[in-house]
């Protein structure tokens, strides 16, 4: 007893200064940061990018509505034979500064200056000049985090827009993403867009990813294509948030093995 | 003239020297935390930045006990989980760091502060970096390869980057709690 009591009286400071900060470390994990990235955000204001079209995107937006002309064109012969299509309504989206990147190495983050004070929610699809990046994975008032398509935990359905051959895609931790094919010959080239595809219940169909780079149909257990995301990933400086709410219409038939996203 | 009457009232009231201790040490693992999200002009290779936790964590261990390093690299591994994702946790390798750093034995090896400091911290940059891929491994979400050849990128960009950071975070720190372990062997 006497000797807890010296021990006591001895490290007492220390103990609570411990017990203290360890109680700030667990509580800023379970809030996910949020404070911090609050405080982030309020200091990193000055410093944003005020939303103007940079001409080096320029190059970028154009690729991207090529892409998009060339989905719409392949979707547009098949829908002809098809009737009672109902198109989707275009909804506004919410424009965005990036403000920072992940905090660690190992994670393809970025964090956006608008959060649930804007309206973003979680799921939330992140579209970039060029095309889809991510998806918002968690929200504070003023911002909001996204996990890039290009983090290896990231898995999309995705589609040959061409030749409406589908697939998923998974990050590669860079611009690059590798497009893993379900079927065993399937049709495509170079230089073919891939977009999103209509199985991919975290993303809408028909949204533009990347071009591919090159093919491998050897790969076993399925045949591989490297794609390059259109988006400069590395260096964006804004990007458009649209709410995205998950369909139930592909919750009847989950493809569960093809896509899923391991959440962090 | 205000700094010595500064120093008079921190040597005379031990609370509140203790207390501005705190604020000054906290303020400092704020500050690493805010730069964490940030890749500033030259500090960044490939998209890779300099980890600024992991520097942290070796300016607060190289003159401390092992525990002392634990600790830290305890409280700031879980902040880092939750500004990043739960899985694979921080906690484990920012621990490693704060323990090796603390029982390495430097004094016997170099001489110079500067460069030791850099020096660790490229070491032991390398080691969490390496911790981290192997959780990964266990983890089994992807495949060895994938893990391997991006730890190897990873792991040299953040050593060199860190290394080259360190002692921006260590001169000052170390300065700062030199002056009030002074403080408090005075008294």
């Amino acid at each position: 007893m006497f000797t807890l009591r010296r021990w006591w009286d001895r490290h007492r400071i220390q103990t609570v200064l411990a017990g203290l900060s360890l109680g700030a470390a667990v509580f800023l994990r379970q809030t996910q940061g949020a404070v911090l990235y609050e405080t982030y955000q309020l200091l990193a204001r000055p410093f944003q990018p005020n939303l103007e079209r940079k001409s080096a995107l320029e190059n970028a937006r154009f690729q991207e509505l090529q892409e998009r002309l060339t989905e719409l064109e392949s979707q547009n012969q098949q829908l002809r034979s098809l009737l009672g299509y109902v198109s989707e309504n275009k909804r506004s989206g919410i424009t965005t500064p990036v403000v920072g990147r992940s905090a660690d190495h190992w994670w393809q983050q970025l964090i956006l200056g608008r959060g649930q004070k804007d309206g973003v929610k979680d799921g939330a699809i992140v579209m970039a000049p060029g095309g889809v990046v991510g998806r918002v994975i968690s929200v504070t008032p003023r911002t909001s985090r996204v996990l890039l398509l290009s983090d290896p935990s990231s898995r999309v359905g995705a589609t040959v827009s061409r030749s409406r051959y589908m697939g998923y895609i998974r990050g590669k931790s860079s611009n690059r993403v590798v497009m893993e094919f379900f079927d065993k010959v399937p049709d495509v080239r170079q230089g073919d867009v891939i977009t999103t595809s209509s199985l991919s219940q975290l993303f809408p169909a028909g949204l533009p990813v990347g071009r591919v780079e090159s093919v491998n149909l050897n790969k076993s257990p399925a045949p591989e294509a490297v794609i390059e995301l259109t988006a400069p990933v590395s260096f964006l400086e804004w990007a458009v948030i649209y709410p995205h709410a998950q369909s139930s219409l592909s919750r009847s038939s989950p493809p569960a093995d093809r896509e899923s996203e391991s959440q962090p | 003239m205000k700094t010595e009457s500064l120093i008079a009232t921190l040597q005379d009231r031990p609370i509140a020297r203790i207390a501005v201790n705190s604020a000054v040490t906290a303020a400092s693992v704020l500050l690493c935390l805010l730069v964490s999200p940030t890749r500033l002009l030259g500090m960044e290779l490939a998209g890779i930045g300099p980890n600024w936790l992991l520097i942290w964590v070796v300016a607060w261990s190289v003159k401390r006990t092992a525990f002392h390093g634990a600790l830290a690299g305890l409280t700031l591994g879980l902040i880092q989980d939750g500004m990043t994702a739960h899985e694979p946790t921080h906690t484990l390798s920012l621990m490693l760091v704060g323990i090796l750093t603390a029982r390495l034995r430097k004094e016997r090896y170099l001489r110079e502060d500067f460069i030791s400091v850099a020096l660790i911290a490229f070491g032991m940059a390398v080691i969490a970096e390496t911790v981290t891929a192997i959780q990964y491994s266990f983890q089994g979400d992807r495949s060895l390869v994938e893990i391997w050849t991006y730890h190897q990128l990873i792991a040299l960009g953040s050593a060199v980057l860190s290394s080259m950071w360190a002692p921006i975070v260590y001169f000052p720190l170390k300065h700062w709690w030199q002056q009030m372990s002074a403080l408090e062997q005075q008294t």
